[in-house]
């Protein structure tokens, strides 16, 4: 049967229209609302507001804190994809290519941060990283190394490569599971031509597997920089509130600290919009750099 | 410097009222008789909006007091907002012009000076000349510390009298012989003989707040050093006044602290429940905290810990102790919807009875003189012990300080304070930091 013109675009409008209109309301309207709020001088709490321009985006040009936290968002960026990227590819490789019995067990283990909430995450990690009673420390006294405990969260120069671990250790499952799924897709056939062609299991890794997966990785590469420029205030508030002295303040959680602590939510609305363009410009390049023909054999 | 109680040797202020009299009142009973707004309930109907931010005081006391005034007028339905968030959750109503008929200004996402400045207060000048308390007189003179002054206009009443101040395990520092700080050459001593015979860091405060230090040492200290002038010339971030020579010895006290080992090396990691966890555990010996902390620690308190409270020990041989009132407003909104209500409310709470039943209930003052807890079994001992130093001028020295600092000041200098702490700057460059800090807050 033959769908006529009008039956094809009300499918089309049954699928996009409500989805348009979710869309517009909770992801356009707040997106313009921060933009028309940074152009105000508000204190986020109250009716009254003030028109000042660009006066607020000045200001950002000034402030001596802002460029670090974007130096920290792109630390924790980098750091997150190589770490997560390496131990998901290692661990997918593992489970799928090396015949472990007890494959399911760790799928779900290594998967298991990913159903645990943010906050909950953080809390837990702030406990292993306190200095008199957590892991870390009672770990490394235990096996002699003593000298090497330090109060991670709460030293200005550690406390920023400390929230790396749990970020990582959250993130695993998730991008896991993805990679076990590409892997699982390509065709047994072609390991065995690679091997009959002398191939080990290196360089089936490097020539086989990694091309036919590089789609997934792709994507998660692109995932993890979106979800760690917009999402990795959680973990920041939750485990050091952006200090020691501003040693740890991610855009995010600088943005949260002016609109919300120091009643400036007009200026947080401006760190909003660049937090936005930043992003945006990351993916780009990302996009740009990662571009790779799709491998067929 | 001021005196706000007007006879040392009587609690909380002049007219002490024994406490068996005024467990013998009813509070129901009270108000019928006592407000002229209001009173006996009639034609005060609709609804009447409460918001009040539940932390370290819990909220049996409130339940008590809106309990009473429902008997009072029980044709008023009453709606509490209230909880740990409460600031955060009504935001939006207060946002869009909506906002409840009350309002307890206290925690996290307050900020009275801020909703001053929004005009979201209403002036209660006028109303506060009309109250009086059970025995006549006027509530206006008879607070502990009055209530602040915008442009000679008042918006908030000042409800709970909070002081911050350095707390002890008094049973632990029995038992074991340890000194009680006086001044802080004597609290150098004492944490050196702690740390010496107990191998911890005596001093921990929360590293992710600073303010609790700024707040519970620093601000005695600058009173101590230079008065309610400098004290008022640093919160309001006045030219000249981070830099002064007064503020840089006090920074230097700190400096010597930090030297000497006694902060704890892991306070920059710690929120304020988990220094005052460390605290509980003996892991260290002081801890600056307000009031609240008995009652907020309440459920991890070991048996066998005695809590102790001295003001900041960081003034000067010879000198008396600083002390600084820390005020926990009550406040009506200007959009009000039931204006009267609200107002009835106000009246109703302040009174010597609940002022009675808010320190049993939360081990803490509200802000009215002429309250005798001495007699009183309900009211912890540390609160007794500590209302009886305060009460001596020549043991303890009230500076006032005009208004809360601003976050904008505030967070700068809390941030290069922790600095100091983890010995990462010299005093010489946190007063620096600080004085910029204030230039920037100026402009």
């Amino acid at each position: 049967m033959v769908q006529s013109k009008k039956q094809k675009y009300l499918f089309l409008a049954f699928c996009l229209v409500p989805t348009f209109i979710l869309f517009s309301i909770f992801t356009l309207y707040p997106l313009f609302s921060g933009l028309y709020y940074s152009f105000f001088d508000w204190s986020g709490s109250s009716s009254s507001r003030e028109f000042i321009g660009f006066d607020n985006y000045q200001q950002l040009l000034k402030d001596k804190i802002f460029p670090r936290t974007i130096l920290h968002d792109y630390f924790l960026v980098i750091t997150k994809v190589f770490g997560i990227m390496i131990l998901a590819i290692f661990f997918a490789v593992a489970l799928t290519q090396l015949k472990i019995k007890e494959a399911p067990f760790y799928r779900v283990v290594f998967f298991f941060p990913n159903i645990m909430s943010v906050v909950v995450i953080g809390i837990l990690w702030t406990f292993i990283y306190n200095p008199s009673l957590g892991l870390v420390n009672s770990g490394l006294e235990f096996m002699g190394l003593g000298e090497w405990a330090r109060p991670w969260l709460g030293d200005e120069d550690w406390a920023l490569p400390s929230l790396v671990l749990p970020s990582i250790w959250a993130g695993i499952g998730l991008f896991m599971l993805m990679l076990i799924g590409g892997i699982s897709n390509v065709s047994k056939s072609y390991y065995e031509a690679a091997e009959i062609d002398g191939a080990n299991e290196w360089q089936q890794f490097w020539k086989v597997t990694l091309p036919l997966v590089w789609p997934q990785i792709k994507i998660s590469i692109l995932y993890i920089v979106i979800t760690t420029l917009n999402g990795s205030f959680i973990i920041v508030q939750i485990m050091t509130g952006g200090g020691p002295n501003n040693a740890t303040h991610v855009m995010g959680s600088y943005l949260y600290q002016q609109a919300f602590v120091q009643f400036n939510f007009g200026y947080g609305a401006t760190i909003g919009v660049m937090i936005l363009i930043l992003s945006l410009i990351t993916v780009l390049v990302l996009q740009f750099f990662m571009r790779r023909e799709k491998v067929h054999y | 410097m001021k005196k706000y109680w007007k006879s040392p040797g009587l609690l909380l202020g002049g007219v002490v009222l024994s406490a068996g009299m005024m467990a013998g009142c009813s509070s129901g009973d009270e108000a019928g008789g006592n407000g002229e707004g209001g009173s006996g309930g009639d034609g005060m109907s609709g609804e009447l909006e409460i918001q009040y931010f539940v932390g370290g005081y819990g909220d049996s006391w409130w339940k008590e007091v809106i309990a009473d005034f429902k008997k009072e007028y029980p044709d008023l339905t009453i709606v509490e907002h209230k909880g740990p968030n409460i600031n955060d959750e009504m935001r939006s109503r207060w946002v869009s012009d909506d906002p409840p008929d009350v309002v307890y200004i206290d925690g996290a996402g307050s900020s009275e000076t801020q909703m001053i400045e929004d005009g979201q207060l209403a002036n209660l000048t006028e109303l506060v000349e009309g109250i009086e308390l059970e025995d006549g007189s006027p509530l206006i003179d008879n607070f502990i510390v009055d209530p602040d002054k915008h442009d000679g206009e008042i918006f908030s009443l000042p409800l709970v009298f909070d002081t911050w101040g350095t707390w002890y395990d008094k049973a632990w520092f029995e038992a074991e012989g340890f000194e009680v700080p006086t001044d802080f050459d004597s609290f150098m001593e004492s944490m050196g003989d702690i740390k010496e015979k107990e191998d911890i860091d005596p001093f921990v405060t929360s590293g992710q707040h600073p303010y609790y230090f700024l707040r519970g040492v620093l601000y005695p200290a600058f009173g101590a050093a230079g008065g309610e002038e400098l004290l008022a010339d640093v919160i309001t971030g006045a030219e000249g006044a981070w830099t002064s020579d007064a503020v840089l010895q006090t920074m230097k006290k700190v400096e010597e602290m930090q030297k000497a080992g006694f902060f704890d090396s892991g306070l920059g990691a710690l929120n304020h429940t988990q220094s005052q966890m460390n605290f509980l555990l003996h892991k260290n010996a002081f801890v600056p905290v307000g009031f609240w902390l008995p009652n907020e620690m309440a459920n991890d308190t070991p048996e066998d810990l005695e809590f102790g409270f001295i003001p900041s020990p960081m003034q000067d041989p010879g000198q008396p102790f600083g002390i600084v009132p820390d005020l926990r407003p009550l406040a009506i909104a200007e959009n009000a919807e039931n204006k009267e209500a609200a107002e009835a409310f106000v009246e109703f709470v302040f009174k010597r009875d609940y002022a009675v039943s808010f320190s049993e209930h939360t081990g803490a003052i509200m802000n009215i003189s002429g309250v005798d807890l001495t007699e009183n079994e309900n009211v912890p001992a540390y609160l007794k012990d500590a209302n009886a130093m305060i009460n001596d001028p020549e043991q303890v020295q009230i500076y006032q300080k005009p208004h809360p600092m601003s976050a904008d000041l505030e967070t700068p200098i809390g941030n290069s304070l922790l600095s100091l702490m983890l010995g990462n700057i010299t005093a010489e460059e946190f007063v620096e930091e600080a004085e910029a800090a204030a230039a920037e807050y100026r402009n």
